[in-house]
């Protein structure tokens, strides 16, 4: 398989994938913010971490679609649908750090 | 090759690929024989699960009930759970999948014919233990998801609990072989020139649910695992005043149960997606947006399974996480309505049997998904948590996502089966019977549940202003009853007296009414090529040609098993696949497998070892005949083309299936440190615990010991690919591991006091794991040695050889993550 045949694979998850990896890494933050209590250091942490986790996603959201032909073009396509998706979910579903209380 | 003429084909091919009467039938890994053998015994547990409800429903007809006691209750709803969940609708779709997805995407077979096989054994034993224990009065009763403490040893002294434990975890095999043959067969089995993007939306739904399925069910067997090692040697996961968490098992249940709702879901969509267009006269409306869609699902249902718990008291901003991702699951779902609505906007719609059932789905799921979005809320769920508004929900949900679907796909699909179209109109009342009946049943439970009624109580008190909902929830249960048995009555009339038909009777565009019906053991007789969106195709047309023996691999050839391995994006023809035929090996593999979990069940401790060596040995004879003991270079495989056998090519199903494997197994150890870190972060009575007097040292030499021998495997591998001699270094990666092996062992058996704390029994588990994946490391290195011996491998056909660097070099990664956290838990505590 060409390499660029792959990356058109991969793009189909990638975002979403990241948008695991972050759901793993705030929720994991938030118990162990609350279990060896950083205190004022906790939301500051969450916020970084939740800054960072979009960055990635928002670069997958905004990529151009492959026009090197099919099958490539309408899986970059999909996968350009799937991202964007994917920074809508890590928008709306981390946002909680910036406001809602972490251990109570 | 010539063509020879399209019956003496037929024969050659049949001959091939045919089950033998009699008791040979018992041999078959036909995946046409087998996928309808999984779907006859799913419908019977579905009537026994039905049956159960029936009796539920009698006793909460009226108030004050005697009909049957709690005890007995207490069984009957949890089996009724629990058989329609794991023994009804996972290998329901197991089967229809097993048997439809090779003809739609121009396959004869699975990937692993024998593994199919194994699978139903493994599922259909399974079943037998848990009705078995019915019958016997001793049947799982503390609700389908089996929470601790209620299912640990102290709450749940008898069998009852392992009964599920074990019963589970043994049907489960059929779901995890399931997974990876789907998943394969998908990516590395679709007719050529079939590329990603011309597959029907079927196969993508599969191959998601595939996917959510090798991620989905590990964290349920690792709970079941460590549930059953808390239950029969005290080793305390769960136990509070031992440094366990009960809100462990909920979260490893969970992590599986809540994307189990979508790994049923989306097998049953893939169908309406399937049927709505045949039906709409036009191609799906959205094909992209639904890939996307159902990637979505796919990954967001894994981030909700907190919803179940909301009620046990966590912090707002993890509520908040979850409530989001619960609500939000509904938008990739919206996409998938819309797309099928309009799809029949946009076509010329006609009304027959599959579309009454297509029409209950949207008006039952749609209810559904919406008190889904209700439950999301984290104040209302707190409200209706536990109470009938929540069973009412799931009902509409998983018969809306599920039954409904399953029934307007019987109804499609059955001509395929039989032969033959249905001259009765049974099925129109039976549509009504159910939707009438179902509605009354369920919807009027919404309301039961918001004026209080707690699910799972057997019986009630008469002026609580629930009598009338529940009695008439009673009737509507009687009235689904009635439906469901003229659905069968029209099944049986359908294949006693059904009228014949030429091909494709509802002018389908998918690839699997492009065979014969009922379909030959071998599907095609010639695979053909496929240049246009698999949705779109021509049966009619392409039926003929392919049956004449035009296409590829048109021809019987040394009595092999064939069929074509394409590559996974493009579907260019890439190499021959030789499945295996048929054996008893899967059969008698099973039966040493049951043979493990009924000594665990009868805590016959001492035997269950007995059992699990019987399989692994009768597992070393399933490669016996396989493979080839010469390069043969490419082939001929028709149309003027030519592709090498599977064995000569690296990207092969076997080392896909593996990759996949380790997916897996990686999922169930992630499970595993998951679990570990939860209890030295969260879980109580960790305050008072010292560093362990525990001698560390020999975990350097295991970490050694396996490091060495990924490092070997990995030159064996390179060697072999270079021409070179790769037997002594194989046998030196066998030894390092049993080195390896027996260090974790020793250290295991030194800890002091596994029982005592979670602490060590994590530690223990650690090990263990560790242990016997060093130990497959050996055994793979020493499989890989024994095939070279017999000359199965050469520097082209290396499969063996990627295997062991694969299995050596996971086994070396997860030692030292294990490692990593036995340290930080040995370590843990400096009180006292």
């Amino acid at each position: 398989m060409r390499r660029q045949d792959m990356r058109a694979l991969v793009l189909l998850i990638a975002g979403f994938t990241i948008w695991s990896l972050a759901f793993v890494l705030l929720y994991a933050l938030q118990a162990l913010g609350c279990a060896y209590e950083w205190g004022t250091f906790h939301r500051p942490v969450l916020i970084i971490a939740y800054l960072i986790s979009l960055t990635p996603l928002v670069w997958l959201a905004f990529r151009r679609p492959y026009d090197s032909g099919e099958p490539q073009t309408s899986l970059s396509i999909a996968a350009l649908w799937a991202n964007r998706a994917a920074l809508v979910a890590g928008v709306l579903v981390y946002l909680p750090v910036t406001f809602a209380t972490a251990c109570i | 090759m010539n063509n020879p003429s399209p019956i003496r084909l037929h024969k050659q091919l049949e001959r091939i690929w045919m089950t033998p009467p009699g008791i040979g039938r018992l041999s078959s890994v036909n995946h046409t024989v087998l996928g309808k053998r999984f779907m006859v015994v799913a419908l019977s547990f579905f009537a026994i699960g039905g049956f159960l409800s029936m009796l539920i429903r009698a006793q909460l007809a009226t108030p004050h009930s005697a009909f049957i006691g709690p005890e007995i209750y207490n069984q009957i709803f949890t089996m009724h759970g629990t058989v329609m969940m794991f023994l009804f609708a996972i290998p329901m779709f197991e089967g229809f999948v097993i048997y439809m997805l090779p003809k739609m995407v121009g396959a004869r077979d699975m990937a692993f014919p024998r593994l199919t096989a194994y699978g139903f054994w493994c599922y259909l034993f399974g079943g037998m233990i848990l009705i078995g224990a019915m019958l016997a009065g001793v049947a799982p009763d503390g609700g389908w998801f089996m929470y601790t403490p209620l299912s640990s040893k102290p709450y749940t002294p008898g069998i009852n609990a392992d009964v599920w434990l074990l019963g589970i975890t043994f049907v489960e095999i059929s779901a995890v072989t399931a997974a990876v043959e789907i998943f394969v067969s998908i990516l590395k089995m679709r007719a050529p020139g079939m590329s990603l993007t011309r597959m029907p939306l079927m196969a993508w739904y599969m191959l998601v649910t595939s996917g959510m399925m090798i991620v989905g069910f590990p964290p349920l067997i690792l709970g079941s695992i460590l549930l059953e090692l808390e239950r029969a040697f005290d080793l305390p996961f769960f136990d509070p005043t031992r440094g366990g968490d009960p809100l462990l098992w909920q979260h490893l249940f969970w992590l599986f149960g809540h994307p189990e709702v979508y790994i049923i879901f989306l097998p049953a969509a893939g169908a309406l997606s399937t049927i709505i267009p045949v039906f709409a006269q036009r191609q799906i409306l959205g094909y992209r947006a639904i890939i996307a869609a159902i990637v979505a699902m796919g990954f967001l249902s894994f981030g909700l399974w907190v919803h179940h718990m909301f009620t046990v008291g966590i912090p707002h901003l993890a509520l908040a996480f979850f409530s989001a991702a619960s609500a939000l699951v509904a938008i990739p779902t919206a996409v998938q309505i819309f797309a099928w609505l309009g799809t029949l906007a946009s076509g010329r719609p006609r009304w027959d049997i599959p579309m009454l059932y297509v029409f209950g789905f949207f008006f039952v799921f749609v209810i559904g998904g919406l008190t889904g979005v209700m439950l999301a809320m984290v104040p209302f769920n707190s409200q209706a948590h536990d109470s009938y508004f929540v069973v009412a929900h799931l009902h509409y949900v998983l018969v809306g996502g599920f039954v409904f679907p399953m029934l307007a796909g019987i109804y499609h699909w059955m001509p395929h089966i039989s032969g033959k179209q249905s001259l009765y109109r049974l099925s129109i009342p039976a549509f009504w019977l159910i939707f009438i009946g179902f509605n009354l049943t369920f919807f009027l439970m919404h309301l039961t549940g918001l004026i209080g009624m707690p699910r799972r109580i057997s019986t009630y008190p008469s002026n609580w202003g629930w009598d009338w909902l529940n009695l008439l929830s009673s009737v509507g249960g009687f009235i689904l009853t009635m439906g469901f048995c003229l659905v069968l009555a029209d099944i049986v009339l359908q294949f006693r007296f059904g009228r014949y038909f030429r091909r494709d009777p509802w002018k389908a565009q998918t690839l699997e009414w492009a065979t014969a019906t009922p379909p030959p053991s071998y599907n095609f007789a010639a695979i053909p090529r496929i240049d246009e969106r698999a949705d779109g195709l021509e049966p009619t047309k392409i039926g003929p040609v392919s049956a004449g023996g035009f296409g590829y691999l048109g021809f019987a050839r040394n009595d092999d098993q064939e069929t074509m391995g394409v590559d996974i994006l493009t579907g260019a023809p890439e190499h021959v696949i030789i499945l295996p035929r048929r054996t008893f090996l899967p059969l008698w593999t099973a039966i040493a497998t049951a043979s493990f979990f009924l000594a665990m069940l009868f805590g016959q401790y001492w035997l269950a070892p007995f059992g699990a060596l019987a399989t692994l040995i009768l597992f070393l004879f399933w490669p016996v005949t396989l493979g080839q003991k010469q390069d043969f270079g490419p082939v001929d495989i028709g149309m003027g083309e030519e592709a090498v056998l599977d064995v000569e090519c690296t990207s092969n199903v076997s080392i896909l299936a593996n990759r996949a494997a380790l997916v897996m197994n990686a999922t169930l150890f992630s499970s595993l440190l998951f679990g570990g870190l939860f209890l030295l972060v969260v879980a109580p009575n960790w305050d008072s615990i010292t560093p362990l007097d525990w001698p560390l040292w020999p975990a350097g030499l295991a970490l050694l010991a396996a490091g060495l021998a990924a490092g070997t495997s990995w030159v064996a591998r390179r060697v072999n690919q270079g021409g070179g001699a790769a037997g002594t270094l194989l046998a030196i990666t066998a030894l390092l591991q049993a080195v390896a092996t027996a260090t974790l062992i020793a250290m295991a058996f030194v800890l002091p006091e596994p029982t005592a704390h979670a602490r060590q029994a994590v530690i223990f588990a650690l090990l263990s794991f560790a242990a016997i994946h060093c130990g497959l490391g050996a055994l793979m290195a020493g499989h890989g040695l024994w095939r070279l011996k017999q000359g199965y491998v050469s520097a082209k056909r290396q499969t063996e050889m990627v295997l062991a660097w694969l299995w050596n070099g996971y086994a070396a990664a997860t030692l030292v993550t294990a490692l990593g956290l036995v340290m930080l838990l040995a370590l843990a505590g400096g009180g006292q």
